[in-house]
């Protein structure tokens, strides 16, 4: 009768065999193994019931409050979320400002607008126009539908999905904030 | 007013305060110190082991995944710590002067318990650094094999080796 291996014993012990029912089946009727079996379980036990020590001082000093260690980095997850989330709202700006000033521009006739604006308003003029050219590119086949509306589509629909991203990078972020 | 998890605590660490990574200290010095203890047998040295493991996790504490346990994670950055200060000198496995206290007052079976607990401590500390960090993640930490090989950056086969001959020295060590 072949033996079993230590290494197999070793493997058995620690249960990472993937099949264990050959070594079952040969310990029910070998001896020998069952005795060698033993040693190792002996060894085992004897390694596990080793007792903690106690420390003698407290590792904690170096942490206590005002201490002059620099904090604990934040995850660079969430960095990262508030990154995007920052370029997120300069993208949701862009596409929101046209609309914004066309709802406002009625009452504010007698503002005189800053320059800054002037030129804001221009650069979003001329990504608008853009965008137009673009949905004029893809509607040849869909003729029927008005440039205007399938260019208000799209940025209505960018709109929403930046919203969404949004609320993703703030649910992260409560997550984390969490206490 | 019930104790903040050990999650809330990581939170407010990585917000800043120091302070409740102290509070996590304080869980789980005595663990970590435990492992380094096994790891070196050396009281003074497994000290310092255990005071740097927790300086580093400190500073690495935004790469921890806040969904899994602190506890596993700070023990395994201690044996890795332990196994590089192995590496890096060779150790010898010294007589630890602070366990060689009076026995005189204690019962015979708690000096008996002792002796072979110190007898076990000495073959471990006798392995080589491989060989006792295999068995340090197996035994005390219950790592599987491919977690330990994972944790060590070593193929699955020298985890099976390692850990059969550590044990083997082990037993002719402690017969």
């Amino acid at each position: 009768m072949n033996h079993l291996t230590d290494e197999l014993l070793n493997e058995y012990l620690d249960n990472e065999l993937a099949d264990s029912t050959q070594v079952e089946t040969h310990l029910a009727e070998c001896a020998d193994c069952v005795g060698r079996l033993a040693a190792f379980q002996a060894l085992f036990t004897e390694l596990d019931s080793l007792p903690e020590v106690t420390l003698s001082k407290s590792l904690a000093a170096p942490f206590t409050r005002g201490s002059s260690l620099p904090p604990a980095a934040l995850p660079r997850s969430l960095r990262l979320t508030v990154t995007l989330q920052a370029a997120l709202a300069i993208i949701a700006i862009v596409f929101a400002a046209p609309f914004v000033m066309e709802f406002v521009s009625p009452y504010i006739v007698a503002v005189q607008m800053p320059s800054f604006t002037e030129i804001f308003f221009q650069g979003q003029s001329q990504w608008l126009a853009w965008l137009d050219t673009i949905s004029q590119f893809q509607t040849p086949t869909m003729p029927e539908i008005p440039v205007v509306e399938m260019s208000s589509l799209v940025i209505a629909l960018t709109l929403a999905g930046i919203s969404m991203l949004w609320l993703v990078g703030n649910g992260l972020l409560l997550r984390n904030q969490k206490n | 007013m019930t104790a903040p998890t050990d999650r809330d605590l990581i939170l407010r660490a990585r917000r800043g305060a120091s302070d409740a990574f102290g509070e996590l200290v304080t869980r789980y010095q005595t663990s970590v110190f435990n492992v380094c203890y096994r790891m070196t047998n050396e009281r003074r040295e497994a000290e310092d082991l255990a005071q740097e493991t927790f300086m580093r996790v400190y500073s690495r504490l935004d790469t921890f995944d806040i969904e899994r346990e602190f506890g596993p994670w700070v023990r395994r950055a201690a044996a890795n710590l332990c196994l590089n200060h192995l590496e890096s000198q060779k150790v010898t496995a010294e007589f630890d002067e602070e366990r060689d206290a009076d026995e005189s007052s204690q019962p015979e079976a708690a000096v008996e318990t002792r002796e072979r607990s110190e007898q076990i401590r000495a073959a471990l500390a006798s392995l080589p650094a491989q060989y006792r960090a295999v068995v340090e993640l197996r035994h005390y930490q219950e790592l599987s094999y491919d977690e330990i090989a994972l944790e060590l950056n070593i193929p699955l086969s020298d985890v099976k080796s390692h850990l059969f001959r550590a044990r083997k020295l082990l037993a002719e060590k402690l017969k």
